[in-house]
């Protein structure tokens, strides 16, 4: 059992006061904070099992032990119910596994954010929006939950600006990442299950950069929609370049998905056809960084060859998200990092 | 009116830094180039002018990834040291 949690004593619960004075020690995250009472802690806690004080992770730079409750006490903030608790718990268990690199995410220059996209039957319960808008504004479940695993990084994981997090410019996305996959509207099923995650609620978290827009109107087969959607991921200043293990996270609307599906092409298919058309010339790449982990075939590329931007097709995955339009978005990674899928509740 | 502060404990370090060797004259140095920018020409600098300066040993070691932990090798010969030098950032 970890040591409880320390408490102060405000004046009021108005947001603006907690904002205060959590701000005069180095907390929160520049907006108003619900007030996190024993009695809305232990309210926020109903939504999940198991001992509430056993530790579940520790999380760097701070070493910080992430309790059921340290994780409460950051859902009340934020604006969380009870029901949003077991997919922050699965999050952050996700956050520690070694191949995210947690460490290097919270601590790098770059703005990385973890994406947290929740999958299958929790998403329909906890109320997250999958379809129209759905990396926000305005749906309670994607916003609060998202900014409490951003309160849980910055107050548990120590990943302040300036004191756990060297950011050069931040970012949006680290307020608030969360998203809901369009189950109802994948062809191809749910994401985590293609990923061998077949329980189900689960989550991902993909340590990325905010998305960018991939626009088709004209298009009614895949190949030239996907051709803008590699375009998006052929930039020479993404993180991917240098690092060619990176994944991309394309997360297709369910029109193009739809327009892919119907020509008989499978999630293998797009992330294949992606693999084959988002290349840049190698000699580019290599006379734009000299500090490179590439697979050692790519090193071996002549300068005048065709580089893929990533060393596999299985780093590109595809995700259903979104409502009627007909605009995806490509997610570059930080590069030294690996998506993770979890369960939840297991 | 109580509220909770949002921390939590702090767990065990899993190292702690080790004192600081009052003088440096005969010891080894071990420099960690972590490969950022500019790193070895720095720290490079920094060994010359130490190894001139103390007579210590200097050795610069070479880590080929600044955001990956270092592998068990580059620790294994960091620890060969009586004194280890890092921290180049961008």
């Amino acid at each position: 059992m970890a040591d409880p949690l320390e408490t102060l004593e405000v004046t009021s619960d108005d947001p603006d006061a907690v904002r205060d004075a959590y701000a005069a020690r180095g907390w929160g995250d520049g907006l108003p904070l619900v007030a996190p009472t024993p009695q809305r802690v232990d309210a926020m806690l109903t939504g999940c099992e198991g001992d509430p004080d056993e530790p579940i992770a520790t999380l760097p730079p701070r070493s910080g032990v992430a309790t059921r409750r340290a994780i409460a006490v950051n859902a009340v903030l934020a604006g969380c119910r009870p029901e949003h608790m077991p997919v922050l718990v699965a999050a952050v268990w996700a956050l520690t596994r070694p191949e995210v690199n947690l460490r290097g995410v919270n601590a790098t220059t770059h703005p990385v954010a973890p994406l947290l996209i929740v999958h299958g039957e929790i998403a329909r319960s906890g109320g997250y929006n999958a379809g129209l808008g759905a990396f926000g504004p305005g749906n309670a479940a994607n916003a609060a939950t998202g900014r409490a695993l951003r309160l849980i990084l910055l107050h548990v994981a120590g990943a302040g600006p300036g004191s756990g997090d060297a950011s050069t410019q931040g970012g949006p996305a680290k307020y608030t990442y969360c998203v809901a996959e369009n189950l109802g509207e994948s062809p191809w099923g749910g994401y985590a299950a293609s990923v061998g995650v077949t329980a189900p609620s689960a989550v991902t978290v993909h340590c990325g950069e905010a998305p960018h827009n991939v626009h088709d109107m004209e298009s009614a087969g895949p190949a030239p929609i996907l051709d803008k959607v590699a375009s998006a991921m052929a930039s020479l200043g993404s993180n991917n370049m240098p690092v060619s293990s990176g994944e991309f996270f394309v997360m297709l609307c369910p029109e193009h998905a739809a327009a892919c599906a119907a020509a008989g092409w499978t999630r293998s298919h797009v992330a294949s056809y992606l693999h084959e058309r988002a290349r840049m010339r190698t000699g580019d790449l290599r006379d734009a960084f000299a500090l490179r982990a590439w697979a050692p075939w790519q090193e071996a590329l002549d300068n005048d060859e065709p580089m893929p931007v990533t060393e596999h097709p299985g780093n590109i995955r595809i995700v259903v998200v979104g409502g009627p339009g007909k605009h995806s978005s490509v997610i570059p990674s930080w590069g030294m990092t690996r998506s993770a899928t979890v369960p939840v509740g297991d | 009116m109580k509220i909770y502060a949002p921390e939590g404990a702090v767990g065990p370090p899993a190292a702690c830094l080790a004192p600081s060797a009052p003088v440096l004259a005969g010891k080894r140095i071990g420099i960690l180039d972590n490969s950022k920018p500019n790193a070895g020409l720095l720290l490079g600098r920094v060994a010359e002018r130490l190894a001139a300066r103390t007579g210590a040993t200097v050795e610069i070691v070479e880590r080929k990834n600044a955001a990956l932990p270092a592998p068990d090798d580059v620790l294994a010969r960091l620890a060969e040291a009586e004194v280890v030098l890092t921290g180049s950032a961008d």
